[in-house]
């Protein structure tokens, strides 16, 4: 089957959604942005495994589900587990011949948290990911767990103020850095990964029609913007998410085969981090002027991880 | 042991008896069909051919949550589809790469098309959701000068 034309939003908005509305996501959740433009760009039959988070408990209330396609949820971390299992049935009823449809391509796609990605189902995903099934894991980083009301992930990044690492007389909020997903998927064999961001639409549906085409665990990680947890109006949602890609925090950019990286975006008028950070409440102490140290701090490892990525580009390592 | 479980016409069912019920006797999950009957081309059809059974959010409504509503103005609309890709509700209804108007069931009124709308003066806007359409449109705003 052809795979929808994604050359401009005008033809691309010819695609049959099969995403419903009515799903319970609080408005202007990028997660649904997401989710629709995963859908939309690929004509084929998808089998979609997804973790609890907020797009599981929001899409699935019973008796209404918002998905068109086959759609599993079983648990917090085995998302990739569940695609994996699915993955591996399908091949082993191909080959023997008792699919009712053996000629129709289907996909088979995972959709995690980013709680449910970078801590709770690492372990499950990993598996997934060495033992080489065909399917594609997106997580949908929003640095937070907010379905369970925002506590800390191992996302979250220095100096957000969360219910567990809450900011205020004795402390800035989160203390760790934000762990870096997309080199350790990398790293652990996946042939295809990619940071995206829903606001730069039309990279993120090529990176998402690359990754379905390619035969193999494929990784990526996107940008969601979280009304609630980061603390701006839900009108601004894509508006944050161009302020986080083009103030390189969140830089776009692929790995093919584990080495070769390729930068997607280079945003023309790079902007300082605090343009970025000052836009959310969730930041909001870190304008203080006894925290001014973690401000610099975060400018200098945006650098120097913008720095990284452009070297890597080049030695092709 | 004495139970509910949820069934798939949208019911309830009492499981079990005055007796010990095993695990393996308990439903543990149901499963749902958006669509009745077939749904093996359902990528090739648009929302309005297609046969939704009573269990996809198609059918139902989240009018509610809205206070404020967008409102359309087709003479200065272009055709970009900004609102339509990133409507997080799938509430922008496109056919033919014509945007022809809100699907007021399914929007929650977050205003992320009338942020994204490129034209001058923008082709959505919000207005509090007891307005009435028409009068909405007859209040549009001038084209904005540029200093």
């Amino acid at each position: 089957m052809a795979i929808t034309s994604i050359k401009n939003l005008k033809e691309f908005s010819t695609a049959n959604e099969r995403f419903e509305g009515a799903h319970l996501l609080c408005p202007g959740c990028a997660h649904s942005m997401i989710v629709r433009e995963l859908m939309n760009c690929s004509d084929d039959n998808l089998v979609i495994a997804t973790n609890t988070g907020c797009l599981e408990v929001s899409t699935a209330v019973y008796p209404y589900t918002a998905w068109d396609t086959s759609w599993i949820h079983i648990g917090f971390e085995n998302a990739a587990t569940a695609a994996a299992g699915a993955e591996a049935m399908y091949k082993a009823r191909k080959r023997k011949g008792t699919l009712k449809n053996p000629d129709a391509p289907v996909k088979f796609v995972a959709f995690g948290g980013d709680g449910s990605t970078y801590d709770i189902g690492f372990q499950w995903l990993s598996g997934a990911v060495e033992r080489g099934h065909d399917f594609t894991y997106i997580c949908l980083d929003n640095e937070v767990y907010a379905n369970t009301g925002g506590q800390r992930s191992s996302s979250t990044p220095i100096g957000s103020s969360t219910t567990t690492s809450p900011a205020g007389r004795v402390s800035y909020g989160e203390k760790k850095m934000k762990k870096d997903m997309v080199s350790i998927m990398a790293a652990n064999g996946a042939h295809y990964v990619a940071q995206l961001a829903p606001n730069k639409w039309k990279i993120m549906a090529k990176g998402f029609q690359k990754a379905l085409a390619i035969e193999g665990p494929c990784f990526i990680n996107t940008v969601s913007a979280c009304t609630t947890e980061w603390k701006f109006d839900p009108k601004d949602t894509v508006h944050i998410m161009d302020l986080a890609t083009d103030s390189l925090v969140f830089p776009l950019y692929e790995i093919v085969d584990g080495y070769e990286l390729n930068i997607l975006y280079r945003p023309k008028n790079v902007i300082p981090v605090k343009d970025y950070l000052g836009a959310q409440g969730r930041f909001k102490h870190l304008f203080k002027p006894e925290n001014k140290h973690v401000l610099d701090e975060w400018q200098k490892r945006v650098d120097a991880s913008w720095e990284r990525l452009q070297r890597r580009e080049e030695a092709r390592v | 042991m004495k139970g509910v479980c949820a069934t798939e016409n949208r019911g309830t069912k009492e499981i079990g008896s005055e007796e010990l019920v095993g695990w393996d006797a308990v439903t543990q999950g149901v499963v749902i069909h958006s669509f009745e009957g077939d749904a093996a081309n359902i990528a090739s059809l648009k929302q309005e051919e297609r046969c939704y059974s009573e269990f996809s959010s198609y059918t139902a409504t989240v009018a509610s949550w809205r206070v404020v509503k967008p409102v359309y103005n087709r003479d200065i609309c272009i055709d970009c589809q900004n609102c339509w890709v990133w409507c997080p509700d799938t509430s922008i209804i496109s056919r033919d790469k014509q945007m022809l108007g809100i699907d007021y069931d399914h929007c929650k009124g977050c205003s992320v098309c009338v942020e994204v709308c490129p034209t001058n003066p923008k082709s959505l806007l919000m207005f509090a959701e007891h307005d009435e359409i028409e009068k909405a449109l007859e209040s549009w705003p001038q084209k904005e000068k540029k200093d």
